[in-house]
């Protein structure tokens, strides 16, 4: 059996577990409501949930305008100079070990329990990983494409769109990706901690009154979320392929950076 | 030498002006002091909720969970992630789905630790546990991978026993990767007990942050935030100090 095959079958299993176990009352249905139950219950209540949704779309969007803008251009400055990079990314990296949820409540106090709190704390979420990113991306471009064109007598703003751009796309993505999926991570918790719209306030108000199905069907909205944003970047990516002109190396070194370090903390 | 001390001295000097500027929007009034008490009182505050015996009694039991999660999680991620390792068929099954249950967020499940493990110790160290083990997993079969095969190769043609090459070989690659895992796993582990303390909890340290948050307790509050802050960036920089002194092994 290839390997495909297997994956795929696990896939249908633990989805026909899914529904199959809670069924046969293995799991109570308090800890886990069967698939065709939760599906149900978010069916049922369509218009609350499409209502959250556009909320929390709402807030993913602003904040991922802030974070995504704010780590790509921050993180050029840093990363292609080199005295900043030198001084200011270990500060960064070691900023990145403070967990940042901490920081919700103080955003609470100062604005509120709108809108406006999450996009704050959803922003300062996705920015470092981004800006990280962005900075190692920057730092993979090969000096030897550098050298080539400034020998050949490139002008710095040629440097910059024909060489240092097209290099550091795919490092940037990949940090877009991270900082967006951190983005709808914050918006999620903040709206689950304490807010009064959005999903995370619907599956928050669900578990305080133990309604799982309901629980349920906000969590699998946020994950449809998730891998939509996943899935569109990935997209962009492949569009994108073209434009690599980064070494073997150049693109190692990125893969050393993105798997482990820039993913999103729960 | 010199440069290095320069940019040390830089760094500090940062640190030092952030919380100057911090110190002056306050005193001076351009920020309401209410809203942002100055950093001389939040450290007094910090200083005087540590010798609080509530508070040492949270920290204590923030503490405990998360060393309880991660010495669950570190164990057993690390087995697993070395069984698909060496294993090139199950690596092919199961990577991409590790993967997938990496990139998905989390914190959404923590509503279903709550309706499980109820909102006491379990729960917590369950979604530390949770939160912590896929990142272990992926950075053991990275680590796996890392160990290279001409090193292998030269050590057994050598006749090399089982246990050397586990000790002279694998060891000493694998070392630098995960130090680094573990670091980058503690800090997954640290935010994922005190976002469970957050949400739902009748103590930890987490907990009492955010009961400061919504009774509008700044000082506390920010205090708080500062405590928290410098313990993990402690705990990050301590296992980085490690990192370097084990990077002549790296090859």
């Amino acid at each position: 059996m290839s390997a495909a095959t297997l994956r795929r079958l696990i896939v249908i299993s633990l989805i026909a577990l899914w529904e199959i176990l809670p069924r046969a009352g293995f799991i109570p249905e308090l800890f886990l409501p069967s698939l065709s139950s939760t599906l149900a219950a978010g069916w049922n209540e369509a218009g609350e949930y499409g209502h959250a949704l556009a909320v929390t779309l709402y807030e993913v969007a602003i904040s991922m305008a802030f974070a995504c803008g704010g780590g790509i251009l921050l993180g050029a400055i840093v990363g292609s100079l080199p005295r900043p990079r030198i001084l200011i990314m270990p500060m960064v990296s070691s900023l990145y070990a403070v967990p940042l949820v901490i920081l919700y409540p103080v955003f609470t106090v100062w604005l509120g329990i709108g809108s406006e709190s999450k996009i704050a704390f959803a922003s300062i979420y996705g920015f470092l990983p981004t800006m990280l990113a962005t900075a190692a991306g920057i730092q993979t471009i090969d000096p030897q494409l550098l050298l080539a064109a400034r020998s050949m007598g490139a002008t710095l703003s040629q440097r910059l769109v024909r060489v240092i751009i097209p290099a550091a796309i795919p490092t940037v993505l990949s940090g877009l990706r991270v900082g967006g999926a951190l983005v709808i991570v914050g918006v999620v918790v903040s709206e689950m901690l304490i807010s009064s719209a959005g999903i995370g306030y619907l599956i928050s108000r669900y578990r305080t009154i133990l309604d799982s199905p309901h629980v349920f069907a906000g969590v699998l909205l946020v994950l449809a979320m998730a891998i939509a944003f996943n899935a569109a970047i990935k997209w962009i990516e492949r569009k994108a392929a073209i434009w690599q002109t980064g070494t073997r190396a150049g693109q190692d070194a990125a893969g050393e950076v993105a798997p482990a370090a820039l993913q999103p903390a729960t | 030498m010199q440069s290095g001390l320069a940019v040390k001295a830089a760094r500090v000097a940062i640190v030092v002006a952030l919380f100057a500027i911090w110190e002056i929007l306050s005193r001076t009034g351009i920020v309401n002091p209410r809203l942002l008490p100055s950093a001389s009182d939040t450290l007094s505050t910090l200083g005087e909720l540590l010798q609080r015996a509530s508070v040492r009694k949270d920290l204590t039991v923030t503490a405990t969970e998360v060393v309880t999660a991660f010495a669950l999680a570190v164990p057993v991620g690390a087995l697993i992630g070395f069984l698909i390792a060496e294993n090139r068929y199950f690596a092919e099954v199961a990577k991409p789905l590790l993967f997938f249950a990496f990139s998905i967020p989390k914190s959404i499940f923590l509503p279903m630790f709550i309706l499980v493990f109820g909102v006491g110790f379990s729960q917590k160290v369950g979604f530390g546990f949770f939160s912590t083990i896929f990142i272990v997993i992926i950075s053991t079969t990275t680590a796996v991978e890392s160990v290279k095969v001409e090193h292998l190769t030269v050590a057994r043609s050598y006749g090399a026993t089982p246990v050397q090459t586990a000790f002279r070989v694998y060891l000493p690659s694998m070392l630098p990767v995960l130090l680094e895992a573990l670091r980058i796993s503690m800090i997954f582990n640290l935010t994922g007990v005190i976002l469970a303390e957050m949400y739902a909890s009748r103590d930890g340290i987490g907990h009492q942050i955010a009961t400061w948050g919504e009774n509008f307790q700044m000082k506390q509050l920010l205090a708080g935030v500062v405590m928290i802050a410098a313990i993990a960036i402690a705990f990050n920089e301590l296992v980085r100090w490690v990192e370097t002194r084990c990077s002549h092994w790296r090859t």
